[in-house]
């Protein structure tokens, strides 16, 4: 028993994670870091609670979510793709206007720097209680999880399809491994990229809309709180690959799980906190000595490279 | 210089200043919606600062950690390297000069001061050189690399603050007062302000020349905009960004120690209001140039210390300046990329 409910709460925690994660895989794969993930899925939830409270209807809410999200990526991909911003500064810059944009209108619209806490919120479709007793563990940690959990796990087979089945996915990659050799095949290399921000941008509303609307009902400023920077990790230990990336997220997720608990028996949290960052770093470091390792012996000449 | 290089010349020295007047404009526009005082808003936003003697010594405590963290992504990015680990440095030079005051409370002033400032610095210099020698020793991408250091340091530093060096008597998580023998002298005239400011300016003039006007500064320019050109005619360029990253770390560190010896005289969690992102969106403002960070840095300190004083006054929130920072940072570097910023 103890084991499906702590499934149920790392879903609970990784779901998020999962989808800032491919939804950043998606750009990486296009060339770009997208580090304003953070702040797309802040305005998500922020818009989520702002309409799902103003119009007490849960999927307008969910779709107004996603429509925010997907136009800060317009915003973001504009700036950086069109008009030629440094992607990692404009993205940064885009975390601020989220940050600073939510919490302006707490103060301006609702009077209320300290969050949006509506009195009663709709809540959106969850998986019946009972229906999955057949499957064992997995079965009760899927009930009565919101269908974001089940779009996000069936989100890892569909961008893996999109990414290595489709023409539009060739096309995606082939602008980020080698962008002149995409564009002399006549590839639009531009409106690649910007379909991998906006397919983000589409991810992060996800992300954004689960984190408000599953659980809590309710927007606090900031409220994201490096979720988004947590899933960009993910996709960088997994090297951008679906699965691999996936099973980070859930990895992490995990390390979320076991910090709130460990908070609970007043044991430093921060250690399990870092370990995604330190794991990516480390991710990296590897990828890079491995690949320096096997180029070594061509380089005649002592000095490698 | 011929005509056509003074007109490129002021042009590059102009963009910035658009920039600025459009956010300006939009700010207004925004004020003028929401306020119904919208002249009295923008006075204080911007004039306030200089109202009073402590007013203005605010202003120059948030100039501080701007020019300084300026200072540094200026060194590391005429390296080449794309440096936005300013915050983490930042965090770990104020948490390491305040462990080291706290852990030695009995030094005479000279050393109660010299030491921590040292630590601040050797703290923020390892923790630049880190990713500075992943990138030279085995191509790890600076931009990541900097971005994950900065989560750590951010959460090592909350757990020391919240553990060992906690002051349980405080509210919020913040560290004990540092002893006074280990603060930092106020200017003189100017109540709540310190010397590290200054210090702060005068280190502007100390960047231009060593980067502008010494052999060190060109060859390390030159490994910043083309490495393997500088390796082949004999400029040791790998150490050249080594020390670049060290420097740039050290001076974030050093504004750290500033922060905690002579503004705070304790560590706080969550001191910086993204000084680190700050620091490096005034430098590129600035062109990488250092005497133009002190212009830039000095406009943008006056905004964020005008606007707590707009929020005090009239119903403007503070909250405005974060977003009109959000839409300064994201439209400043539209234009095509060139220069030691590609990274």
């Amino acid at each position: 028993m103890w084991a499906s409910q702590f499934l149920a709460s790392v879903f609970v925690q990784t779901t998020p994670i999962l989808l800032a994660a491919l939804g950043t895989m998606v750009t990486s794969r296009a060339n770009m870091l997208n580090v304003a993930i953070e702040g797309m899925a802040l305005v998500a939830a922020f818009a989520a609670i702002a309409v799902g409270q103003a119009e007490n209807s849960a999927i307008l809410g969910f779709v107004c979510a996603i429509a925010a999200s997907v136009a800060m990526a317009l915003m973001f991909g504009f700036v950086s793709i069109v008009l030629g911003a440094d992607f990692i500064v404009a993205g940064l810059g885009l975390n601020i206007l989220a940050a600073g944009g939510t919490l302006f209108l707490l103060e301006e619209v609702y009077q209320n720097p300290g969050g949006l806490r509506p009195d009663t919120f709709p809540d959106l479709w969850r998986v019946p209680a009972g229906s999955l007793h057949w499957l064992p563990v997995l079965g009760p940690a899927l009930e009565s999880q919101s269908f974001i959990v089940l779009v996000a796990l069936a989100a890892i087979p569909i961008s893996a399809f999109f990414l290595y089945r489709t023409p539009l996915g060739y096309a995606l990659r082939a602008v980020g491994e080698d962008e002149p050799a995409a564009v002399a095949a006549g590839i639009h290399a531009a409106r690649m990229k910007l379909l991998a921000v906006l397919i983000s941008g589409a991810f992060a509303g996800l992300a954004g809309a689960q984190l408000a609307m599953d659980r809590l009902h309710f927007f606090l400023p900031d409220m994201t709180s490096g979720r988004g920077f947590i899933g960009l990790t993910a996709a960088l230990f997994g090297a951008a690959r679906p699965w691999p990336t996936a099973g980070a997220a859930f990895i992490f997720g995990a390390f979320g799980v076991i910090g709130d608990r460990l908070q609970l028996f007043q044991a430093p949290s921060q250690f399990v906190l870092m370990a995604p960052y330190l794991a990516a770093l480390l991710a990296l470091v590897f990828a890079r000595w491995r690949a320096t390792a096997r180029a070594r012996p061509a380089a005649v000449v002592g000095e490698s490279r | 210089m011929t005509r056509a290089r003074v007109f490129a010349r002021l042009a590059s020295a102009l963009g910035p200043v658009w920039a600025f007047l459009a956010v300006l404009c939009a700010g207004f526009l925004l004020i003028l919606a929401i306020s119904s005082d919208p002249l009295l808003a923008y006075r204080d936003l911007l004039l306030s600062n200089f109202a009073s003697a402590s007013n203005f010594a605010l202003f120059l405590n948030r100039l501080m950690p701007l020019l300084l963290i300026g200072l540094g992504v200026i060194f590391s990015f005429r390296a080449g390297v794309f440096n936005i680990g300013g915050e983490g440095q930042l965090y770990l030079g104020a948490i390491a000069a305040a462990s080291v005051a706290l852990a030695l409370p009995n030094l005479p002033h000279a050393l109660a001061l010299a030491l921590p400032i040292a630590a601040s610095v050797l703290a923020g210099a390892v923790y630049g050189w880190i990713p500075g020698a992943l990138k030279v020793g085995l191509e790890v991408n600076e931009v990541v690399s900097t971005l994950m250091l900065n989560f750590v340091a951010l959460l090592l530093t909350e757990y020391l603050v919240t553990n060992p060096l906690r002051d349980p008597v405080a509210y919020g998580a913040v560290s004990y007062v540092v002893p006074h023998s280990s603060w930092l002298a106020e200017i003189p005239g100017l109540p709540g302000s310190t010397v590290g400011s200054i210090v702060a300016i005068a280190i502007a003039p100390i960047a231009w020349v060593s980067l502008f006007r010494t052999a060190w500064g060109a060859n390390l320019r030159a490994a910043g905009s083309n490495m393997r050109f500088a390796e082949t005619v004999g400029v040791h360029g790998k150490r050249l960004v080594l020390q670049a990253m060290a420097i740039s770390g050290g001076l974030a560190g050093l504004a750290g120690g500033f922060y905690v010896l002579g503004i705070g005289h304790r560590f706080e969690q969550n001191f910086s209001p993204s000084f680190g992102l700050v620091g490096l969106t005034v430098a590129l403002l600035a062109r990488l140039h250092p005497i133009g960070l002190v212009a830039t840095a000095a406009i943008y300190a006056l905004i964020l210390n005008g606007a707590a004083y707009m929020q005090i006054d009239t119903d403007v929130p503070r909250s405005l300046v974060a977003l009109l920072t959000g839409i300064l940072v994201l439209i400043m570097t539209m234009r095509p990329r060139r220069g030691p910023a590609e990274a």
